[in-house]
């Protein structure tokens, strides 16, 4: 029979992760688990009364803000149909490159993550209007679904994200830092991503035929560009802008790019009714998603405490005498492990009560750790069989696409993001530089 | 009981709805504080309380309607490896859980409202409000919640074996 914390973490994280499989939601298997906890570790009753009055305080909290208006900003470009207009905007310039329609959904997904706070948006998005056409030029499965997936998850990287946004909240990381410092490393992917494509399609010709010449003019694209593309980039000045300038918290700034975005699409003329409530539902909907697990799950890292069993972990694995180097090794491997099963919300739950004391004990630097932290969430959402941008691009694909096709198509992606985690972790400064320079 | 069902469901997309004007709202009443601080018109110093209120309504009135929808994200790896009859089995031990978990915050929620109510407990942030009007939002949001845990069983027993198709992500 081991100690008590180990006993402790063995029925907390265990029962939890065991609670998760049984196919429980989410939210109610943490709920679950904080009952058992409050009775064994809380006093009973007055620990089950604190559980729901934390339930309670834990959603009324304004750093969360960010999360639904980064979410409405993406909602709203795709279901008034601007982000259409970007697209063909970028289509336009690029009319020579290999692997062409390839290297758009890479383009496009990158300006249209520095637009919008969701990745389903752009996978959705891209993956319904681009993937039809890739496949009707002849576009082998396996190579036209694989950018469409790897650039959705860089969705996450680049600001705005509704998850990064939760992650610094939870964990305690500055949300200013953490999503500027998710811009190096998401262009360094969406440019390793362009680089690959283009290089595959020049080596393996049948897996992406030229496109045939077309009729519109360069000149049309130029003035999608100056109509469309830059207003709506300006968007995302806006938002980075007014963070790292100093004059708007994360939330604020969210709140003027929700409504910059607001107010373009009324420009535009593109913001119907319709419009406007299909943006509204989706963006409550993925909020409440969120948000549900959070308040049904705010106290387990409080039991998780008041057990003894993170301070037992904490110790037992300072314990071993290992470097912060292997120490942060070790959590991302085990954040990759975690991704191939559970969603990106619990991966942060489960590990973050636990990793946090381990990054201020070690001194290691919070904002290189949140980098490293998202690029192996965004891992998650490419990794088989569950991730959940393969669960999306299935959903968007025609049958002729099978999911052997889809699995194929995003092995090289999920290889640059482990290069790319790789780099940031010999090199900190890709990830820390940027914030470092603008919010010091 | 289908036309019992309907009616709930009618029931349910009105408080999304208010959910969904309340994050419009929220969304023009933080930008009309930036707006209004950065121009020297003061602000609206209440602004960032009554977010956090409507973060805390809009997540518990989109609740029930999620749960009826299938969108609350949870974990369906193992369902979908095992065979029928045993994931069918693990969706009812998941239902009677769910709703256990649900009735749990209902009677504890209640009796969280109750007492705050009784010892006339008050919010004193920039707004000065009775602080059981929050509280007593969560047991009745979880009482919708309990009774679609009660639909959703009832349309379990009316569907093929297997696991249900819900959703694993949200992002």
């Amino acid at each position: 029979m081991g100690s008590s914390w180990q006993i402790a973490a063995l029925v907390l994280l265990g029962g939890s992760t065991v609670l998760l499989f049984v196919g429980l939601p989410v939210a109610l298997s943490f709920v679950a688990i904080n009952i058992l906890g409050a009775m064994l570790y809380l006093g009973g009753d007055a620990g089950l009364l604190q559980v729901v009055r934390n339930s309670a305080v834990s959603v009324m909290n304004f750093s969360l803000t960010p999360i639904p208006l980064f979410i409405l900003m993406g909602e709203l470009l795709f279901h008034t149909g601007l982000a259409l207009k970007v697209i063909e905007g970028i289509e336009r310039l690029i009319r020579h490159v290999p692997g062409r329609l390839a290297v758009i959904a890479v383009i496009a997904g990158t300006v249209f993550s520095a637009i919008s706070g969701s990745t389903i948006a752009t996978t959705a998005m891209l993956g319904s209007l681009l993937l039809p056409v890739m496949l009707a030029r002849g576009y082998h499965p396996s190579f036209a679904t694989g950018p469409i997936m790897a650039i959705g998850a860089v969705d996450m990287l680049i600001p705005p994200s509704a998850l990064t946004v939760l992650l610094g909240s939870l964990s305690g990381i500055s949300i200013s830092k953490l999503l500027i410092g998710g811009v190096v490393p998401g262009l360094i992917l969406s440019l390793a991503f362009i680089a690959y494509i283009i290089a595959t399609a020049l080596r393996r010709p049948h897996l992406a035929p030229p496109a045939p010449p077309q009729g519109q003019a360069e000149a049309g694209g130029w003035r999608l560009m100056m109509v469309y593309v830059l207003p709506l980039i300006s968007i995302f000045v806006v938002v980075v802008g007014a963070m790292s300038g100093g004059w708007a918290t994360p939330t604020e700034s969210a709140a003027l790019g929700a409504i910059a975005t607001l107010l373009l699409a009324l420009a535009y003329r593109a913001l119907t009714l319709a419009a406007l409530r299909a943006a509204l539902g989706g963006t409550v909907a993925i909020t409440g998603m969120i948000l549900f697990i959070i308040l049904g799950a705010t106290t387990f890292s409080q039991i998780l405490s008041f057990s003894g069993a993170t301070d037992g972990l904490v110790s037992a694995i300072l314990g071993q005498g290992l470097s912060a180097f292997a120490v942060v090794t070790g959590m991302m491997l085990l954040l990759i492990l975690l991704g191939i099963f559970v969603d990106q919300v619990s991966m942060m739950l489960i590990t973050l009560p636990v990793f946090m004391p381990l990054v201020a004990k070690l001194a290691i630097d919070p904002i290189w750790f949140g980098v490293l932290f998202l690029i192996c969430m965004q891992l998650g959402l490419l990794l088989p069989p569950h991730g959940l941008l393969i669960m999306t691009m299935r959903g968007v694909s025609p049958p002729e696409v099978s999911m052997a096709d889809i699995f194929r198509a995003v092995v090289p992606y999920v290889i640059m993001s482990l290069l790319l985690l790789l780099l940031l972790l010999l090199l900190p400064a890709v990830a820390t530089w940027l914030p470092n320079r603008l919010i010091g | 009981m289908t036309l019992v069902a309907r009616c709930y469901g009618r029931l349910l997309d009105a408080l999304m709805l208010v959910a969904q004007l309340l994050l419009l709202a929220m969304t023009v009443m933080i930008g009309a504080d930036v707006l209004l601080r950065n121009v020297g018109g003061g602000g609206l110093p209440w602004s960032n309380e009554v977010s956090e209120y409507i973060l805390y309504l809009v997540t518990l009135l989109s609740a029930p309607w999620l749960l009826r929808r299938g969108q609350h994200i949870r974990v369906d790896i193992l369902l979908r490896a095992l065979p029928k009859r045993l994931a069918y089995g693990f969706e009812w031990l998941a239902d009677l859980g769910g709703f256990a978990c649900a009735l749990y915050f209902v009677v504890y929620g209640w009796r969280v409202a109750q007492a705050s109510y009784a010892a006339g407990a008050i919010t004193l942030k920039t707004l000065v409000l009775p602080e059981w009007w929050m509280l007593a939002v969560l047991p009745l949001a979880f009482l919708l919640v309990a009774i679609e845990f009660l639909f959703r069983m009832h349309r379990l027993a009316g569907s093929p074996l297997g696991p249900r198709a819900d959703a694993v992500s949200a992002s």
